[in-house]
């Protein structure tokens, strides 16, 4: 009997992240954060996050002290944004080793908490961040109006200062053509959809982040139950088209697909492009249970296979050549632990 | 027509990608059109978009001065952010720039969001009383579906809880001082008395 442990909707939704920004009440935003401003910030959320009943199992990470490829893995593997490596200078973070709660500092907003888990999980990542910004809120208080809620740095995030968001896995709506149309339904609905990797440009391994739009006038709780709701119909929508792809030609899907699982396995040299391509095939080919690989496994290892991570496990600055080298290695041994495990 | 990404600067371009296969269309700003650019991979725009930016610019400095000469009074005398400094950084100073830039900010957030009520949660909980009005408003939003489901029953006991929340809201705004108390007051009875 194959067995592993799924989040909730894991065969379609990658995970599920709540990310929540402040300011403080008595410092500069942003354009006008001086060095001195920003270590206040720094000193401040670690003394407040590190006096939290969880607090030691956070570590601070200044990121004028990491390495580039150090930086690149923490965006990879989604605990901080890109646009915090744009503030090096001044900006941290603070990340638990299970990566499911972390704090950014200094990036657009002087704090941002977010909540990152498995699967659709919203209303638990919501709370995970929310209870972050109590505890913090409470020892030293948030920029904050009664009309127009949270003010944060930029106007597009004032009022819940919240973004929710899912990343998903769609291979069969985005092979037959329909991303469009959802793309155009969502956005009636308050949300929005790109592709993960690289804003309005191709969406690599057919990964997709849908998130909310507007931050003020909608209760955090409204905009995490309709961002519930729409992932779940994405998702039923998904799996009935996958549903279809098997009955038109189960063979013919089973071997488009499988045919990756060889390239993957056998590959000398693998470009990060191509990896996430095939990825996606094998990632949809375990959702059918043609392939007995666990779906936690292989996002696993799809993070920890993008360059920057995987300069981290080499342990030295490589070339290009080199990490398609070192991806193509690691594949054929991680694959053959996953499934033989 | 203003910016689909930031919804601060007025569109000057029409963004049209392929994702694949399927077509997507945008009308950006100079800066998010720019950002967009900047992650397609292997194609490096930003030189590109420097020079197309620096021509819109001009181009579009003609078409806002008549907006830029009403919004160059608005300057934050707390940071000394002004509010053409902002539209060009798409980021405020500091938390009172928002109510030194009240006005085009109002139109701004209607714009960004269609509201310009926060709804959500509070610092604190019932400090200055917020918790409490915030309150107030969702359950006469639930009162009038009530009444309109004819929950009558349900409608009596929201109509009391209401009542119990403004009064406890009056005694908190005689020690601070809050100005739309009767307003409140006003709306309060008019939603718990009809049709109950």
């Amino acid at each position: 009997m194959y067995e592993y442990v799924l989040s909730p909707e894991q065969d379609v939704v990658i995970s599920s992240r709540v990310r929540l920004s402040r300011n403080y009440e008595d410092l500069p935003f942003s354009p006008k954060l001086t060095r001195e401003y920003a270590e206040e910030v720094i000193e401040r959320t670690a003394d407040a996050v590190f006096k939290m009943e969880t607090g030691a199992s956070f570590t601070l990470l200044r990121m004028s002290e990491l390495e580039e490829d150090a930086r690149s893995r923490l965006v990879e593997h989604h605990l901080i944004s890109y646009d915090l490596l744009k503030f090096v200078n001044r900006s941290a973070a603070m990340v638990t080793s299970s990566g499911t709660v972390s704090v950014m500092l200094n990036e657009e907003d002087h704090v941002r908490f977010q909540g990152l888990l498995p699967g659709l999980q919203l209303e638990r990542a919501a709370e995970m961040a929310l209870k972050l910004d109590e505890s913090l809120g409470n020892r030293y208080p948030f920029a904050f109006d009664h009309q127009w809620g949270f003010l944060t740095a930029c106007p597009a995030n004032t009022g819940t200062g919240m973004r929710a968001s899912v990343i998903l896995h769609l291979p069969a709506i985005s092979g037959s053509g329909q991303m469009g149309a959802v793309m155009q339904t969502v956005a009636k609905l308050g949300l929005t959809i790109r592709g993960l990797y690289g804003e309005g440009s191709e969406a690599q391994g057919n990964l997709y982040q849908l998130s909310n739009q507007a931050t003020l006038g909608r209760s955090e709780e409204d905009v995490i139950r309709s961002l519930s709701a729409a992932t779940a119909q994405i998702v039923e929508h998904e799996r009935s088209m996958r549903e279809n792809a098997e009955k038109r030609d189960m063979l013919q899907l089973q071997d488009s697909l499988m045919r990756s699982w060889g390239e993957l396995m056998y590959a000398r040299l693998m470009t990060v492009k191509e990896f996430m391509s095939r990825y996606s095939d094998i990632r949809y080919a375990a959702s059918m249970g043609y392939l007995h690989a666990p779906l936690p496994g292989l996002d696993a290892l799809m993070m920890d296979l993008q360059p920057g991570s995987l300069g981290v496990r080499a342990g030295k600055l490589i070339s290009p050549r080199e990490s398609e080298i070192l991806r193509a290695k690691l594949l054929r041994e991680e694959l053959q632990k996953l499934v033989s495990d | 027509m203003m910016c689909e990404d930031c919804g601060i600067r007025p569109a000057k371009f029409h963004l049209m990608t392929i994702i694949n296969g399927d077509r997507v269309e945008r009308n950006l700003c100079p800066i998010c059109m720019a950002k967009h650019q900047k992650q397609i991979p292997g194609i490096d725009f930003s030189n590109l978009a420097g020079i197309l930016n620096s021509i819109l610019e001009n181009k579009g400095r003609e078409e806002d001065e008549a907006d830029g000469e009403e919004l160059e009074g608005y300057v934050c005398e707390q940071c000394g952010m002004t509010y053409v400094e902002f539209q060009k950084c798409g980021m405020l100073g500091c938390a009172n720039c928002y109510q030194a830039f009240k006005t085009p900010m109002t139109a701004l957030l209607q714009r960004v969001h269609g509201n310009t009520q926060h709804a959500g949660r509070v610092p604190g909980g019932v400090r200055n009383g917020t918790s409490i009005r915030m309150n107030i408003d969702r359950l006469k939003q639930k009162l009038q579906k009530a009444i309109a489901d004819e929950e009558y029953e349900q409608a009596a006991k929201l109509r009391d809880t209401i009542r119990a929340l403004t009064a406890q809201l009056e005694r908190k705004e005689s020690t601070i001082k809050v100005k739309p108390k009767e307003q409140l007051d006003g709306d309060g009875r008019e939603g718990a008395d009809a049709d109950v």
